[in-house]
């Protein structure tokens, strides 16, 4: 690939057509890997990146551990076929220095102190990089945490924004990228305080002050599409219909019971449709009413949910 | 009725005096810190989906124990914090060298969280009747946020679940249950704990819970049962069923609470 | 981080195989369902996705130009790696590749090199000067038992969408990546005498002793493995060629063949 001749056409639409404050399309999913407690996949323009969250856990070596908090650990890892030239597995460098500031970012957001001398592990892996892994990553591992159910202030949002041909435009495509001028990668959470922000290249002060006008725009849409992807994980809200189904089908069942055994069976079954109708009342109740004693910001009671048994 | 997913930092109310648990307050503002189900029926509380157990005072648990030290069981818990029986919190005198005939690593038991220090180092005691060694049995892992709903308003679940089932149901506040009865019981039961749990959010649950259990017992040979009732009450032994009437008061504590 | 696995959930495993039942309703013989994505990595000459049950594992394969051995100076070269990454289990740290990754990573390399799958001649450019590297990646994504057999799957997928990128680097057209054989891993574990085939996270960790081997479209072998700290009998060796082969030929129509 060679520098384009131009990064806008005519109409000041930018190399794939998208407008200067435009973000590329997104793509997010939740809770798509089985062994951690938490995940997210997210595809952005041609990004593709995997978020896990494991914890909060026992963290080993003890002598990293902090009797006051958790910590947090961040892994930013690329797959070897992640870009054009193969890159070697593992850390390096770059995707420790990536680690370290990305980790940063979530530590304000996040409630460490509720787990003292636990760690949070964020895993997240690039398995196709574009422009713009790091922010990418972010904010798939924002909805990672969420799903894991860690305790936090609100998500956080990344997004770049970056200088072309003297112009800011938002979410840098690849070319704009590697021929920019500038590069001005921010998370943010959802009152715009700034958790990460790096930059590379020239800007003015001014050019400085309009980037961030623009990032900010930036992190606000993707908070937005963030929130929409967990808000539909559980669309099955309510199942009504369900409950319908279920009242009018539960006598059929005595249909297919053997003749001899019916008059017995017919008995029970009256009990159980009486049960079954005071449940009906509690039930909605149930669902209002259900406590939950892991109360990570309060814990002021101390009641236990237990079952022993008894048998009738 | 309200029962709203929400988000981290999304805005709840600005009754401040009511903020509960998985809430937090800004500028005199409640937000929400889960995602999760929001109860504000009386105090604002969110109800995460998911999370780790966190050991609290009191609570009754399954754990495996994972070292075995000259006076000490070290159990995991299923959480971030693994738990501590000391000898002398065992029911009856244990020489040291005995320590690994009575629990070995693997081994499971019914424990109950005596303390948690602010540093997080969890204590546990099993003398108390009805605390023991599981022998028998499976136990099923379920997320520790769903275990009110497995036991249900008033434990109307549970019950239902053992009426059904047959069998023996211990539920631990870390999301481990032990059930214990005959094979094909256990199978349904654990069918029937695993749809529970992929469902706790869908309204009328205990009714298309009952609904499967029976469906299935219908297909399955109903002969079995008296053998099966019979079988479980030689299980039984009186300790299990001093629990189980302790059991009953605190889950209408938690499920009933104070607002009522 | 080592998982204590309760004896309890151990005894219920075991016992149900014991009973001629596994944990999930499979008979003995029966694979967990498969799904098999291609060329899902752009920026890869090759990729796939494959997922054994709950198990997915991302396979990308990379084309350089590079130096022949000196002992094989007309043939390219094949580099297979595969990383247990923390991602994928709470079970797995980050860091150096450990034994078990190494294991896989040389297994699933042997699937594909002594098969011959890749016909390596026509990767050479210039003899002793100038070959084709295949770097064959196994990114290991979600951990529910029997990694190997899905990396071994996902390689030769992969390779199957390659295409060889000479133009890019000056040397030529671009090619598809010569494929001549189909290898396939099946991995079958011990459980008191009997062979289960496909073994989930808690077979694995139940059954100490798993053999993989690795059949072509002939039904020849090309690659095995035993690998844990039990022994298997001759019967019980013999028995599982034949399993694997058969099912490697199941695998191999169902999910390559279509490719």
């Amino acid at each position: 690939m060679s520098k384009p001749e131009k990064f806008f056409d005519d109409k000041g639409l930018r190399l794939d057509g998208r407008r200067i404050d435009e973000i590329r399309p997104m793509k997010i999913e939740v809770g798509v890997l089985s062994r951690a407690d938490g995940s997210c996949y997210l595809e952005w323009g041609n990004n593709k990146v995997l978020a896990g969250v494991f914890g909060p856990r026992e963290l080993h070596p003890r002598r990293m551990q902090r009797p006051d908090t958790a910590i947090v650990r961040y892994r930013y890892n690329m797959a070897a076929f992640s870009v054009e030239d193969r890159i070697r597995p593992g850390p390096n460098r770059r995707s420790t220095e990536i680690s370290k500031v990305s980790r940063e970012a979530f530590e304000p957001v996040v409630l460490t102190h509720l787990y003292p001398s636990a760690v949070i592990d964020v895993f997240t892996e690039v398995l196709q990089a574009d422009a713009g892994t790091r922010t990418a990553a972010i904010n798939a591992a924002t909805i990672a945490l969420a799903d894991a159910g860690i305790p936090m202030k609100g998500l956080v949002s990344a997004c770049a924004v970056g200088k072309v041909d003297g112009k800011l435009v938002l979410d840098l495509g690849k070319d704009e990228d590697n021929y920019g001028d500038a590069d001005l990668p921010v998370a943010m959470t959802q009152d715009g305080d700034v958790t990460l922000i790096q930059m590379d290249g020239n800007l003015t002060q001014d050019e400085f002050k309009e980037a961030m006008e623009l990032v900010k725009v930036g992190c606000k849409q993707i908070l937005e599409i963030q929130r929409e992807a967990l808000k539909g994980k559980f669309d099955q809200f309510d199942t009504e219909e369900i409950e319908e189904e279920t009242v009018a089908e539960a006598p059929k069942s005595e249909v297919e019971i053997d003749e001899t055994v019916e008059v017995e069976t017919e008995v029970v079954e009256t009990e159980e449709e009486e049960v079954v109708e005071t449940e009906e009342k509690v039930e909605e109740e149930v669902v209002a009413d259900d406590e939950n004693d892991e109360e990570p910001d309060e814990n002021t009671d101390d009641e236990d949910v237990e079952e022993g048994e008894t048998n009738e | 009725m309200n029962k709203k997913l929400v988000i981290p930092g999304q805005f709840l109310s600005s009754d401040v005096k009511n903020a509960g648990s998985g809430t937090y307050i800004d500028d005199g503002k409640v937000y929400s810190l889960l995602y999760g189900i929001l109860n504000d029926k009386k105090r604002i509380n969110v109800l995460p989906f998911s999370g780790k157990y966190i050991p609290s005072r009191n609570d009754l648990v399954i754990g495996t124990v994972i070292v075995v030290t000259p006076s000490n069981w070290i159990f995991e818990l299923g959480s971030a914090y693994d738990g501590l029986l000391h000898v002398s919190e065992f029911p009856r005198r244990i020489e040291s060298a005995q320590m690994k005939g009575v629990m070995s690593v693997g081994d499971s038991a019914i424990i109950r969280i005596k303390d948690v220090n602010p540093a997080m180092k969890v204590e546990i005691t099993m003398r108390e009747r009805g605390l023991r060694v599981i022998k028998d049995g499976r136990v099923i892992e379920i997320m520790p946020t769903k275990v009110p709903r497995l036991i249900g308003h008033s434990g109307s679940m549970i019950s239902m679940l053992k009426k059904e089932t047959n069998c023996e149901i211990f539920v631990g506040q870390n999301g481990r249950v032990w059930i214990n009865g005959k094979d094909n019981d256990m199978d349904r039961l654990g069918e029937a704990i695993d749809m529970i749990s992929r469902n706790s959010n869908a309204s009328g649950l205990t009714d298309m819970i009952f609904k499967f259990l029976r469906n299935e017992s219908d297909v399955e040979d109903d002969v079995d049962t008296n053998t099966v009732s019979e079988d479980v009450e030689d299980i039984q032994t009186d300790d299990v069923e001093e629990v189980s009437e302790d059991t009953s008061r605190k889950v209408d504590m938690l499920l009933d609470p104070e607002d009522e | 981080m080592s998982e204590v696995m309760s004896k309890l959930k151990k005894d219920y495993v075991y016992n149900l195989m014991l009973k001629g039942q596994r944990e999930d309703g499979r008979a003995f013989d029966e694979m967990r369902d498969i799904t098999v994505e291609t060329n899902v990595i752009d920026k890869a000459e090759g990729s796939a996705k494959v997922q054994y049950g709950d198990t997915q594992v991302l396979v990308g394969v990379k084309l350089q130009l590079g130096t022949p051995f000196p002992d094989s100076p007309d043939v390219g070269v094949i580099i297979t790696s595969l990383e247990l990454n923390p991602i994928a289990s709470p079970t797995f740290e980050a860091g150096p590749p450990r034994e078990n990754a190494i294991e896989m990573a040389r297994v699933t390399d042997r699937g594909i090199r002594e098969s011959g799958a890749i016909d390596l001649t026509k990767l050479c450019i210039t003899e002793g000067e100038k070959v084709w590297m295949i770097f064959i990646d196994v990114h290991v994504l979600n951990d529910g038992g029997n990694i190997l057999d899905a990396a071994s799957l996902g390689a030769i997928a992969a390779l199957m969408t390659a295409k060889v990128p000479a133009e890019r680097n000056g040397v030529g057209e671009d090619f598809m990546m010569p494929v001549r054989q189909m290898p396939v891993g099946i991995s079958v574990v011990d459980i008191g005498g009997e062979l289960i085939v496909d073994p989930g996270r808690n077979e694995e960790v139940v059954c100490d002793t798993k053999i993989t081997i690795t059949s072509n479209q002939d039904g020849s072998i090309c690659a095995m493995q035993k690998s844990g700290e039990g022994a298997l009998s001759e019967e019980q060796v013999l028995k599982a060629v034949t399993l694997a082969c058969e099912k490697a030929a199941k695998v191999r129509e169902n999910y390559l063949l279509k490719i």
